[in-house]
């Protein structure tokens, strides 16, 4: 059940160079593609990945703070992505987003078979445990943006607990100033370890933090599996070409496929991983009435 | 129906460890990199308040960061670097001003972190274009980073002085913030992060 990282990347060279790609359209000191945004609007401020912040905008929608959208580059950014999810799937999550991607990476690179990985086999659960997260995240929004508890109560989760933060600071650390790296509050600690060192290392695919703690990514694949339900694109599983390998089982990051090899859109983020890496071209990504009535 | 009970428990389980972060993380944001809101014309900040005037009312206090407070892994992990925060610096006043700040009473290593879509000269902590009234500096992203010396953690009162704004075309100071950072009795205030 180990796949070497080697093969993988071979099979998906596009995705990795996309998602090596994403790393510096977002994240500073490179941030090149929130650079040129800001260019075009005249900003002076110096991006970064909280530029495309993939919470806070959520937060603001829950929490009743909807004029704080308005003329916002992260609301926008976080609106576009989950536009786009309707229409062709949470790409950004499996070719873009730089959190994902270097969770992913050092799974795919730190040789630690399967079987001494945390893995989920059943998606239903896999769901429950990550639309527990987005309720969970929901509810606070709501608790605190229409002040029914106080906010020294319960704080939100959008910067306590962010692995944009984390990342930010370890990319400016290690290609600018390493005074970056200095403050560690106890919320970055806690995310460091779930993202990189539980999410990453030690669960199958490297995709725990995007699976259980990221409302993007959870809420992109809800829309994501609305826009199958009406014929737009996603990854879909022929069974008269399967011969039963598995491999499609062992690839995919985000857990996404059942024993049957049928598809849990809401989980998939259409990497393509399975379609690459099945001997027999079981997996198509396409779009399509009769496309739309496949999914569960 | 195990499926039934076993997604359930999954959907419960992730519910109720959310919410538990959301409590913890205001439990230790009262004292780790508190953020906070910065109005001027508001003299001197001697307890909470509420500023009115040409713009949003914004709410300011003195701040107290007691180290007590502090989350485990911090206080094992990174005791030595405390810091505190602010997105949002308004000008309630009547008349545009070039925003200057300045740390009192600086006893310990400071370093400052400043991101904003205005210009601003690092030596003088000054922003270069006058801040109009009702407005607020736009993408904002000031961070305050206290080197506590080994020698200094255990102390009560580890830094104690306050953040200024001043008009940098006047010199006059518009708004004084105090800052305490210590252990113990302090009172904390703050402890909501930018999204709060």
């Amino acid at each position: 059940m180990f796949m070497r990282a080697r093969k993988v990347i071979s099979k998906n060279k596009l995705r990795y160079l996309s998602l090596f790609a994403g790393f510096f359209l977002f994240v500073a000191p490179f941030a090149l593609l929130t650079r040129l945004v800001y260019f075009l609007l005249g900003n002076v401020a110096e991006p970064d990945l909280h530029t495309i912040c993939l919470r806070m905008p959520i937060d603001w929608i829950f929490g009743g703070k909807f004029y704080m959208i308005f003329g916002s580059v992260m609301a926008g950014f976080v609106i576009l992505v989950l536009i786009l999810s309707l229409f062709v799937g949470p790409l950004f999550c499996g070719w873009l987003c730089p959190v994902g991607a270097v969770s992913e990476g050092i799974s795919r690179l730190i040789p630690i078979p399967n079987r001494f990985r945390i893995f989920v086999k059943d998606t239903k659960v896999t769901m429950g445990l990550r639309y527990g997260f987005l309720a969970g995240f929901v509810a606070i929004s709501m608790l605190v943006g229409y002040k029914i508890i106080a906010s020294t109560d319960i704080s939100t989760i959008c910067c306590r607990y962010c692995t944009s933060s984390v990342l930010q600071n370890i990319a400016i650390g290690v290609f600018g100033n390493i005074t970056a790296v200095e403050y560690w509050h106890t919320g970055a600690i806690l995310s460091l370890t779930a993202w990189l060192i539980i999410g990453g290392i030690f669960m199958v695919g490297g995709r725990g933090w995007c699976l259980f703690f990221c409302p993007l990514g959870a809420l992109s694949g809800l829309i994501h599996k609305a826009g199958a339900k009406l014929g737009f694109y996603r990854m879909r599983f022929d069974s008269t070409k399967c011969k039963d390998c598995k491999t499609c089982k062992t690839v995919c990051p985000t857990w996404a496929i059942n024993d049957n090899h049928s598809i849990e859109t809401s989980l998939c983020i259409n990497c393509k991983e399975c379609s690459n890496l099945c001997p027999s071209g079981a997996f198509v990504f396409n779009r399509g009435k009769e496309n739309a009535k496949l999914v569960s | 129906m195990n499926r039934l009970v076993a997604v359930v428990t999954a959907f419960v389980t992730m519910f109720l460890i959310t919410v538990g972060a959301g409590v913890y993380s205001a439990s230790y944001g009262k004292a780790e990199l508190v953020h906070f809101w910065v109005a001027f014309p508001a003299g001197n900040v001697t307890a909470p308040m509420v500023l009115r005037g040409a713009g949003p009312p914004i709410s300011l206090s003195p701040i107290k960061i007691d180290l007590d407070q502090r989350g485990f892994l911090k206080n094992w992990l990174n005791p030595a670097i405390e810091g505190f925060s602010t997105h949002w610096i308004y000008n309630l006043g009547k008349k545009p001003v070039r925003v200057q700040m300045e740390l009192v009473n600086c006893t310990i290593p400071v370093r400052w972190e400043v991101s904003a879509n205005l210009a601003y000269d690092p030596e003088t902590h000054t922003f270069a274009e006058p801040l109009m009234p009702g407005q607020s500096i736009k993408n904002l992203g000031i961070d305050w980073f206290f080197d506590i010396p080994a020698y200094y953690l255990d102390e009560e009162v580890i830094y104690n002085g306050g953040l200024k704004i001043i008009d940098a075309d006047t010199g006059e100071t518009l708004t004084f913030i105090p800052i305490k950072i210590g252990r113990g009795q302090a009172a904390l205030t703050g402890g909501a992060d930018c999204c709060s």
